[in-house]
């Protein structure tokens, strides 16, 4: 369990987390998305100690994480896969790290295994490719058996099989009972490996839910096609719907379901030729509720401050 | 604060750090290189030229230190093991990593020190007892040697090996404070070779008072079984450069523990 407690973190000219407040909870792939710059990395570099918060705090297991005695069997992380001296070699890397949490010697060759860099393990680091780089990252998180884990967009450099492996993987550590909390600013990313959401846009909270829950009560929208389509879209508008696209080929409505509009059209006496009513792409539902809260967040902002 | 088991266990992680990269086992070979291999140049130069040295020079001549000239050289390369033991961390960004398997920070500093303190005390220990063994072997026959059994030549010999481990930790804690390999080098550089030229721009009085303070005069008397006039003696150079090693590693660890570690900058 991870507990994001009124979390703040200025960076001298930028409100990089502005008081997030949230929970991951363990059986679960929970879902870090919001777009570059958001404070995905900020957030999840305070939850591991590494950056100081300016206000409020986050805790692993009730406990801050600068407090645990050997971290990595709690906690397991993957923020940058190039964070590794380029001149060392994997397995020297690894067990660096397993001596440092008191882990044994031979889960260094079971990890290495594991994401399947055995074969390259006494190569330097520096030679790796990112895919590479990033596999050995995940067998560090994975060193201590942690039952948190974090990954921030760990499906970079990935390769589409790696993509889907590590997918499963995610799903595997959830069904094991871990914390699984992984950040992306690819909502399409998030629909297919995410449980549970959480939205963040310019260190501001702005959702959270299911994958479901969220694009159900998202917006969608209806293609018209009638004989007048200048007198539909007045009627639209005056039974406060949105128009939001108009051409010869149709009117793109928002605001108003399909049997509405064709209600609307049948009462007009107008022929319609179709009527389509179109789902929001996971993708646009994303970029609506992001776009509100920078909206937002710009309001918010402290003259003082900013 | 850290417990036995865990301080023990961080220091064993950084000593496989230490001695996994290449720039460690580089630096230990050049510091072996120059302090022997300088060493044996020296002496050697000085048994050749023997019969041509001036009555005053021949008086004033001292087997001791001459002998362990090659470690003013050495420690320069001592300084790159201690600044690079930190600074490649932050260039690298596995101080990240670093910090997530132990991120109490008072432990890995004290854990980082002890493993930098010890590879530097045996290498500069034995770098210096070689050189000075080989070097008297050299001088036999010709020129005046000294011997490890007076306790002042032995004193000499074990404190010349102490000051490449406290430069060792001084140019680390400068790699803590700067968190550049470059810069913290440059630093160090300075302080050994620019702050004495400086010094000689100052009148003549002011660099009896105060030239005996520089580090690499504090070196100079460290190794000398008498104290060359207006230096300190041996004993006290040892303090007053283990005071400027305590304090530079006192600011660097303020610096650290409040600094995001996070982001590079
Ligand atoms: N060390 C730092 N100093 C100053 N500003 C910083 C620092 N780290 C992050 N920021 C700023 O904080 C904000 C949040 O950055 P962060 O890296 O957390 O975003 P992110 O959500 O991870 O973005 P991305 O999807 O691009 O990875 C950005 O405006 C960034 O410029
Ligand atoms: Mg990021």
């Amino acid at each position: 369990m991870i507990k994001i407690d009124h979390l703040t973190k200025r960076y001298s000219d930028t409100l990089a987390v502005d008081d997030l407040d949230f929970e991951v909870k363990p059986g679960v792939v929970t879902g870090f998305l919001g777009p570059n710059g958001s404070g995905k990395s900020t957030t999840m570099r305070i939850i591991l100690g590494l950056d100081h918060a300016t206000k409020g705090q986050a805790t692993v297991n009730g406990t801050r994480y600068a407090e645990l005695r050997d971290p990595l069997r709690e906690v397991g992380a993957l923020l940058d896969a190039k964070a590794v001296h380029p001149g060392r070699t994997a397995r020297n890397h690894l067990r660096a790290l397993a001596a440092s949490n008191q882990i044994k010697k031979s889960r260094v060759d079971e990890v290495l295994d594991f994401v399947g860099i055995s074969s390259v393990a006494n190569k330097k680091v520096g030679t790796y490719s990112l895919g590479m780089s990033q596999r050995l990252g995940i067998a560090g998180a994975l060193l201590g058996d942690p039952g948190i884990l974090l990954f921030d967009e760990p499906v970079n450099g990935l390769d589409p099989e790696g993509i889907k492996w590590i997918r499963e993987f995610f799903r595997a550590l959830a069904n094991e009972g871990r914390t699984v909390f992984v950040s992306s600013h690819l909502m399409s990313e998030m629909a297919v490996s995410a449980d549970e959401i959480i939205v963040i846009g310019r260190g501001r909270f702005i959702t959270s839910g299911s994958v479901d829950d969220l694009t159900k009560n998202a917006e969608g929208t209806v293609l018209a096609r009638a004989s007048d389509h200048g007198k539909l879209a007045a009627l639209v508008v005056s039974h406060h719907g949105v128009v939001h696209d108009a051409s010869d080929d149709g009117l793109t409505i928002g605001g108003l379901t399909s049997d509405q509009v064709g209600q609307l059209a049948f009462d007009a006496g107008l022929t319609v030729f179709e009527l389509t009513p179109q789902r929001a792409s996971l993708e646009e539902v994303f970029m609506d509720l992001t776009a509100g809260a920078v909206e937002y967040g710009s309001q918010k902002r402290d003259p003082a401050g900013g | 604060m850290a417990s036995d088991s865990t301080l023990m266990a961080s220091t064993r992680a950084e000593w496989i750090k230490f001695r996994t990269v290449r720039s460690s086992v580089m630096g230990v070979a050049v510091t072996v290189l120059l302090t022997i291999g300088l060493g044996v140049l020296i002496t050697t130069l000085v048994r050749t030229h023997w019969d041509q040295l001036s009555p005053l020079r021949v008086a004033t001549f001292d087997p001791v230190s001459s002998s362990l000239r090659g470690s003013l050289f050495a420690q320069f390369a001592v300084g790159v093991i201690g600044t690079l033991f930190i600074t490649s961390e932050y260039t690298s960004g596995s101080i990240r990593t670093t910090l997530t398997a132990v991120p109490n920070r008072i432990r890995l500093i004290v854990s980082k020190c002890i493993v930098l303190f010890i590879t530097t005390l045996i290498l500069g220990e034995f770098v210096c007892f070689a050189a000075f063994l080989i070097g008297q072997r050299i001088y036999l026959g010709v020129v005046p040697t000294a011997s490890i059994a007076n306790g002042t030549v032995l004193r000499s010999v074990i404190l010349a090996g102490l000051y490449l481990t406290l430069l060792a930790l001084f140019a680390f804690a400068l790699g803590l404070i700067l968190r550049q390999s470059a810069a913290a080098i440059s630093v160090f550089v300075s302080v050994l070779l620019i702050v004495p030229i400086i010094g000689f721009f100052f009148p003549q009085n002011w660099q009896n008072d105060f030239m005996r303070f520089e580090p690499s005069s504090l070196g100079v008397s460290m190794e000398s079984p008498f104290a060359p006039s207006n230096t300190f003696g041996a004993w006290s150079a040892t303090f007053v450069l283990l005071a400027y090693v305590v304090a530079t590693l006192a600011i660097a660890f303020v610096l650290f523990q409040r600094r995001d570690a996070g982001s590079n900058q």
